[in-house]
């Protein structure tokens, strides 16, 4: 019953923080200055009723909400406006039809600029994380297995070094000594194969995949590492490991039945954390590896104050991270019963 | 409970190692054929019948494929490829006709009678008739909202086809550039587009099967990517000698320059200046430099707006230091402005001095018979005394005549700007010897829009302009009539140059349009309007042991230029 309104509380938090979100997405970029329907067009062949028209094409031309036209400046408005006929409206009312509005830059719909990009950085991300997690936690566990010793002060240094490495400074390194060692190092597939076999172009993805991929691991698994090693030195130093020692176990069993699971905790923290923000994208990999994933969407968007795109984007992130986090909370209840009660 | 369920966690675990080894492992002989180290040169010649693809590195990508609402030049260079016109714009500055066989136009200048080519196909197999260009031509007039495509059909009046090989078009006024206007209205079939004719769909239509009659064909396009292009080797004038082309899209200037020395690309569209020099050792590349095919000006904005004739309906504000608007002080700070300076330092040399809007890209209308003020502070100095704008309190800056304010002017820029910030920074110091003091600030575009025009709410901009071919739309930003529109940048108004402007797009004869235009080249430069820091050049490379025939020896350096791409081979 506990574990049940623990659970009930966590979702609800979790949904009113998505709608919170959702208005404040709507808003942040109602309040930029400039005019979105030139941006990035100066040019005097853009006549009157071609920026008006392009007004229309993106629903600038309604006002955003009742009593205000626009937001920057702002410009007060008729308060009598039918509701359903302002820019926030229509934005709730399409998005529970699951439309998120029109590129100002592409002219496609969002939502499907989004869901083609998401895949590629699910891909990319999905794939470090996966090798992060597992070489991380690795060389963490063996670390604090070999505590105080040179193995674990390399394995230190190590973490240290890789965690504080630059994003992007790694990523150009590897991408110059990629290209001279003939790897791919741009794009996620090489032009023209989308008509070869299907192992064909899996290995093309992954030949693309491995540089990105590279640095997406180094970074990470140093963060893993420090943060598995520091946990897992805490628990071997409580009493209940002296405890087993005492009865006889060998290490290997202290570690896999009496430590690992309590050591975790703080692991599955920043695993959901980062899972979260996978679907941002590793913005800098991304553009370093002119990868077509949703960072890469973002930094462009940015550029080209494509704000339909971005706050669609904003949207899909704030809703994974708070997902992410919600099944941490949950992962939480399951490995630590204790968590519940609080 | 316990130990059941760590068990199966351990397992996954391996399991995700083992298939990452094994990833690692099957992309090991894909990757070998490389030859690690060795330049893409030493490859073994690929088998016969292996297509011969020339791969082009950018760093863009085209915005749509659909010709009514693009806005970028990369969606511009694939049109010119898929796509045939009218009259064909070439790199040597001058129209030449395409699908049509000749053009005629009434003693009134009010119709035009093209004879269309019999035969063409357009890449599905349909024949393309007179019908088709009619059909596009009245696409683009009729689609208000189309950004740029539909100024250049302002004056048509009526586009129809009399049979299947003629196309008349009735203006309501004669033009002197037609052949420019209709250089961009792309021939799409009407079998395909007629049911996006209309808005919405005109603007929804996503255009990616790109059916044209052009020397490529559209084979696949990913937003970001690439786009992978076919030769049509069928075309009525220029059958393509390579099979395919890909343009492939990469974040970075610098990654463009890492992936042609690696050979994974054979031509790259743009490079940063500060990779002229590496690539200038490399045996295998060849740099090339000069005016680009969509020329590019730097301009100096001062406001010259009258308080008094403020364009206030539209939010003028009008609140330049009104130094600006007196010639000496403009032409005081001409002569302090080092080009070769600025062009050194900002772009690494990689431009020629400005002179006016119009830049030396424009071919016969750039008027190259002015000749430049000369760097020299001293007689700046001299002018601004003459003036009687002089240092009264000795603060080493100059006062305003009557002592009121003194010459400190702001100089603002946008912030997405990777040139402008040292362009100031040379510019203050520069002319800071002649007593005049600047306030330096990067300002975001949006915001800079708004203060410049037709605001007038500033002093001194560093902006620019794209170039179209022809000098029209260069030339209406120095019109009274653009004050308010926010295309006259400069709040600039002069009676005689309006006359000139009118004068200019009516002049049918281009000798005499060419004087016209000269002329007001001239008025501008006098009267000091801005001040051009400089045109910047194209840079460009390929790999020499790829393909030859690039087409080196025109006025402009593009080497995607259609004429380049259809002549190019394979080097053996």
């Amino acid at each position: 019953m506990k574990r049940y309104r623990y659970l009930l509380k966590k979702i609800g938090w979790s949904i009113s923080t998505i709608l919170f979100v959702l208005v404040l997405n709507f808003f942040l970029f109602r309040v930029l200055p400039g005019d979105p329907a030139r941006a990035g067009i100066h040019d005097p062949r853009l006549k009157k009723d071609a920026i008006e028209a392009l007004r229309v094409r993106f629903g600038l031309d309604k006002p955003v909400i009742n009593c205000f036209e626009t937001l920057n400046p702002i410009k007060l408005g008729d308060c009598g406006v039918n509701p359903l006929d302002t820019q926030f409206f229509i934005y709730l009312r399409n998005l529970t039809q699951g439309e998120l509005g029109i590129s100002y830059h592409t002219n496609r719909p969002v939502a499907d600029i989004l869901v083609e990009r998401l895949w590629n950085t699910i891909l990319l991300i999905g794939a470090g994380q996966v090798l992060s997690i597992i070489v991380g936690i690795l060389l963490g566990v063996f670390a604090a297995w070999k505590a105080r010793t040179p193995i674990d002060y390399g394995a230190l240094i190590t973490g240290l070094v890789a965690w504080s490495l630059p994003t992007f400074w790694l990523g150009i390194i590897l991408l110059f000594w990629g290209s001279n060692n003939g790897f791919p190092i741009g794009g996620k597939a090489t032009p023209g194969t989308s008509s070869m076999p299907f192992l064909y172009q899996a290995g093309d993805i992954a030949r693309h995949m491995i540089l990105p991929t590279l640095t997406y691991t180094i970074v990470y698994m140093g963060e893993y590492l420090l943060v598995m090693r520091s946990s897992l030195l805490d628990v071997l130093a409580e009493d209940y490991i002296l405890t087993a020692k005492a009865k006889g176990l060998n290490t290997f069993q202290i570690l896999k039945d009496h430590a690992l699971k309590n050591a975790m905790l703080p692991i599955v923290t920043i695993i959901a954390i980062n899972l979260g923000f996978t679907v941002a994208g590793a913005i800098q990999i991304e553009a370093v590896f002119s990868w077509p994933g949703l960072g890469g969407a973002i930094f462009e968007s940015v550029g080209r104050r494509d704000f339909p795109v971005l706050q669609g984007a904003f949207l899909l992130i704030a809703v994974s991270v708070i997902a992410a986090n919600l099944i941490a909370d949950l992962t939480y209840s399951y490995l630590d019963p204790r968590v519940q009660s609080e | 409970m316990n130990e059941k369920r760590s068990f199966p966690v351990l397992v996954i675990v391996f399991a995700l190692i083992l298939s990452a080894c094994g990833g690692g492992v099957q992309t090991q002989p894909v990757t070998s054929p490389e030859e690690p180290g060795k330049p893409a040169a030493t490859q073994p010649p690929p088998p016969p019948g292996t297509p011969v693809v020339l791969r082009i590195g950018w760093a863009g990508s085209p915005d749509t494929l659909n010709p009514g609402t693009a806005v970028l030049s990369e969606a511009y260079t694939i049109f010119a490829l898929v796509y045939d016109t009218i009259y064909e714009y070439q790199l040597d500055g001058t129209y030449k006709l395409d699908v049509a066989e000749s053009a005629d136009v009434s003693d009134d200048g009010l119709t035009w009678t093209f004879k269309i080519r019999e035969g063409i196909a357009f890449h599905d197999g349909q024949p393309m008739t007179a019908n088709d260009v009619a059909f596009s031509i009245n696409l683009y007039k009729n689609n208000g909202d189309y950004v740029y495509l539909n100024a250049y059909t302002a004056n048509f009046d009526t586009v129809e086809a009399t049979d299947d090989n003629t196309v008349v078009v009735t203006l309501t006024d004669p033009v002197p550039n037609m052949d420019y206007l209709l250089s961009y209205l792309y021939i799409v079939p009407e079998h395909i587009w007629k049911d996006y004719a209309e808005a919405p769909a005109s603007t929804e239509f996503e255009n990616e099967e790109m059916i044209g009659t052009g020397p490529f064909k559209m084979v696949e396009y990913r937003q970001n990517e690439f786009v992978h292009l076919a030769a049509n080797k069928d075309h009525f004038e220029n059958p393509p000698k390579i099979d395919e082309v890909v343009f492939q899209t990469f974040e970075s200037q610098d990654v463009l320059v890492q992936s042609l020395k690696s050979g994974q690309v054979d031509m790259i569209t743009e490079m940063p200046a500060t990779a002229v020099e590496t690539l200038k050792n490399d045996p295998n590349v060849q740099v090339v430099t000069g005016a680009p095919f969509a020329p590019t000006v730097s301009d100096i904005i001062f406001n010259q707006a009258d308080p008094d004739k403020c364009p206030t309906d539209v939010g003028g504000l009008c609140t330049g230091h009104p130094a600006l608007r007196d010639r000496n002080v403009r032409l005081a700070l001409a002569h302090a402005t080092d080009k070769q300076k600025l062009i050194d330092v900002v772009l690494l040399g990689f431009g020629s001095p400005g002179l006016t809007l119009i830049p030396d890209g424009l071919g016969h209308w750039y008027n190259d018979s002015l000749v430049d003020y000369e760097y020299d502070v001293a007689k700046a100095n001299q002018i601004l005394d003459d003036a009687g704008y002089l240092d009264t309190d000795g603060d080493g800056i100059r006062q305003m005549p009557d002592g009121s304010q003194p010459l400190n002017f702001r100089v603002h820029w946008p912030s997405d700007s990777i040139d402008a910030p040292r362009l100031a920074e040379l510019l203050s110091e520069m002319w800071s010897q002649v007593g005049v003091e600047t306030e330096l600030q990067a300002v975001d575009p949006d915001a800079l829009t708004a203060e410049c025009c037709p605001a007038f709410d500033f002093d001194i901009i560093l902006w620019g302009w794209g170039s179209d071919p022809d000098p029209n739309l260069l030339l209406a930003v120095h019109t009274t009539d653009e004050i308010p529109n926010g295309y006259n940048e400069t709040g600039y108004s002069n009676p005689v140059m309006d006359d000139l402007y009118v004068q200019q797009g009516i002049e049918l004869d281009t000798e005499k349009r060419r004087e016209i235009v000269w002329e007001m080249q001239r008025i501008a430069f006098e009267d000091v309007v801005y001040v051009i820091p400089y045109y910047e050049q194209a840079i460009q490379a390929f790999r020499v042991d790829r393909f030859k025939g690039w087409i080196l020896d025109q006025d402009k350096v593009e080497l995607s230029d259609v004429s380049s791409l259809v002549v190019i081979e394979p080097v053996e």
